[in-house]
């Protein structure tokens, strides 16, 4: 099936790299997240696709066909911006109609249309409601029900509701979510809220220095990150300088600890991964392997769940337990911590 | 649009008591200056277009319509209707300048926007009288630019480009425009790009972005533009008086001919509550036309 292809998509300002080599095949229907830190050059990636920034070089292909050369206005994609840039003098019905005007749309269809989609972001009736007597939440639907009125074939979104209150973020992210899979549009959201990623996207894509460091399903991206840029970005992780033995041993200090595999040759020096959430934390110690020894340094009771930190080999490891998992451990005690061989992930340092 | 779009009312906010007369204290000042400098006058230019006139431009205390009646004469009307073209003309002209002029002053590079405001600025620094007469020279006879246009066969030799309503016209237009670029340009620098770009994706080209949502969105700033230039343009002296003949006048130059020519001054004054009234009344239908377009917006 044909999608968006963006292939060595490259932006540079003067000797500054925004995007670097960006290549990445989107199918049609899908959802995807750029995520990244602020100023990873994932807004400039979605403005070359918008058409509002001309890459310095590469191609962006729509269903195979090179539209790399074409202006915003010849593209046609939906868009939201982060300020939602609606039109102040138009009430939200000319806002919504506003495309539809432009294409010259008969007034009647244009009417039907602005009632279809205001349906559709569940404001039915507002079409003579002025923007500046609508709501936070209200505006955003407006602004996504502007950028679907032109049926567009790509649907962008600039960190849309980075200005909404928690609940309301949330409330709009499964709206948008539940959308999306209801018109099947390909859909391309930028932000630099993992939580907002995972939410939402098919497939997350991780950049960082104008790069892509990752990409791919969102649980994945998770559990087995590429680096120790995505591993350090995406959720809570334990880095651990550790030293390659061999291929299935490293070693963290005087500990030799087994992971599934491990990169790079004997006696180079990487990183080991693990969440917080596998980490396994005991009073004695089973004997197991993989377990180093070490003395409580923090213990947070969070209620859902009790966060600690455990001191070992001059680093704090960080976990999380289940209430009725908790040991009952204080500061200052001795404890052990187990790093379960599948949950080890070794990344080049 | 709005009131507060053609900057006709004021933000306003919750203060604490403290700060509250603070501002009372600092605004007591600027308050009685308007009301010494501004009110007293007016009222004593009422006052005097309801004296008695005496001979020898003299005038004692009284009550009387006598001059008023001189307002609904041809001649005044016509006085008022040249007015009120050369500013509504001058206003459409200058707008239709310095709001696309300004408009490419914001979307240029910083650098080059310090420089266009600096020149803006720099050419406000020139006194109104030596460009006045800085114009007379260049459209005399003698001058630049009706010799240039002499030599191309443009104008018949020995001819010159003034004094006409062109003339004042042009120099009016000349005087004015630093002014209003300067004016459209902080709300035009503030004008989110993301609105114009949200148009592109939408699929406006440039020029149909610039009619169907820069225009609009502006149209209270384009509005107290045009009543900026109306105003001063309205009470013009020194241009007309030196570029324009006699039914090019402004009735500013009527009022000082009634006062220092002829010694009326009831009658100087009464123009004048004239003109106030007028610009009043605009004001007021601006304000009224721009309140009901919010209230439908």
């Amino acid at each position: 099936m044909f999608g968006l292809e963006l292939r060595d998509l490259t932006k540079a300002y003067g000797d500054h790299l925004a995007a670097d080599h960006v290549s990445l095949s989107i199918p049609h229907g899908e959802f995807v997240c750029f995520l990244g830190p602020s100023g990873c050059g994932k807004t400039t990636v979605l403005r070359m696709i918008a058409g509002l920034e001309t890459p310095t070089s590469g191609a962006i292909l729509l269903n195979g066909k090179d539209i790399s050369g074409q202006p915003a206005n010849s593209r046609q994609f939906g868009m939201v911006f982060q300020s939602l840039a609606l039109f102040p003098h138009l009430n939200v019905g000319e806002n919504i109609a506003f495309a539809l005007r432009l294409r010259g749309v008969d007034p009647r269809r244009r009417k039907e249309r602005v009632a279809e989609l205001l349906e559709l972001v569940r404001l039915p009736g507002l079409q003579a409601r002025a923007i500046s007597q609508l709501s936070g939440g209200q505006r955003q639907r407006v602004a996504i029900a502007r950028a679907l009125a032109q049926e567009p074939p790509v649907f962008l979104l600039d960190e849309p509701f980075s200005a909404l209150d928690a609940k309301l973020r949330e409330e709009m992210q499964n709206e948008l979510r539940a959308l999306q899979q209801r018109l099947k549009i390909t859909t391309i959201l930028v932000t630099h809220d993992q939580r907002e990623a995972m939410t939402l996207a098919d497939t997350i894509v991780v950049m960082g220095e104008g790069q892509i460091q990752q990409h791919g399903p969102p649980v994945s991206i998770y559990k087995r990150p590429a680096n120790r840029f995505v591993a350090d970005f995406i959720g809570a992780s334990n880095l651990l300088p550790v030293q390659i033995l061999d291929g299935q041993t490293v070693t963290y200090g005087a500990t030799a600890l087994r992971v599934g595999a491990t990169c790079g040759v004997g006696g180079a020096p990487a990183t080991l991964a693990i969440r917080p959430e596998d980490v396994v934390i005991t009073r004695a110690g089973g004997g197991g392997c993989n377990e180093v020894a070490g003395i409580i340094s923090q213990v947070r009771d969070m209620g859902a769940y009790v966060e600690f930190r455990v001191a070992c080999e001059g680093l704090d490891i960080l976990g999380v337990a289940a209430p009725r998992d908790w040991i009952g451990a204080g500061l200052g005690e001795h404890a052990h911590v187990r790093l379960p061989v599948d949950s080890c992930q070794v990344l080049a340092k | 649009m709005t009131a507060a779009d053609i900057g006709l009312t004021a933000p306003t906010g919750d203060l604490p008591a403290k700060p509250r007369w603070i501002l009372a204290g600092l605004l007591t000042g600027p308050a009685l200056y308007i009301l010494i400098m501004a009110i007293v006058p007016a009222f004593l230019m009422v006052q005097l277009s309801l004296a008695h006139r005496e001979v020898g431009g003299l005038w004692s205390p009284g009550l009387e319509l006598t001059q008023y009646r001189q307002l609904a004469t041809p001649l005044f009307a016509r006085i008022m209707g040249f007015s009120l073209l050369l500013a509504l003309t001058g206003a459409a002209i200058c707008v239709s300048l310095a709001f696309p002029a300004a408009y490419f002053i914001t979307r240029m590079r910083r650098r080059a926007q310090v420089t266009w405001l600096v020149f803006l600025l720099g050419s406000l620094s020139l006194s109104e009288v030596l460009i006045v007469f800085a114009f007379q020279v260049l459209l005399s006879t003698s001058g630049t630019l009706a010799g240039a246009l002499s030599a191309v066969g443009l104008l018949a030799p020995g001819a010159s480009l003034y004094p006409n309503f062109p003339a004042v016209l042009t120099c009016l237009v000349y005087l004015l425009l630093p002014y209003v670029i300067l004016f459209f340009y902080p709300a035009l620098s503030q004008l989110d790009p993301e609105v114009e770009q949200a148009a592109a994706t939408m699929g406006a080209s440039r020029i149909s972005t610039f009619v169907s949502v820069v225009l609009p969105m502006m149209r209270g700033q384009i509005l107290t533009g045009v009543l900026l230039v109306v105003i001063f343009t309205f009470g013009a002296y020194l241009t007309p008086l030196v570029l324009g003949r006699p039914p090019q006048w402004t009735i500013a130059i009527h009022i000082n001919n009634a006062a220092m020519g002829a010694g009326n001054l009831p009658l100087a004054a009464a123009y004048a509550v004239a003109v106030v009234t007028f610009m009043a009344a605009l004001l007021l239908l601006t304000r009224l036309l721009s309140r009901r377009r919010g209230a439908e917006a």
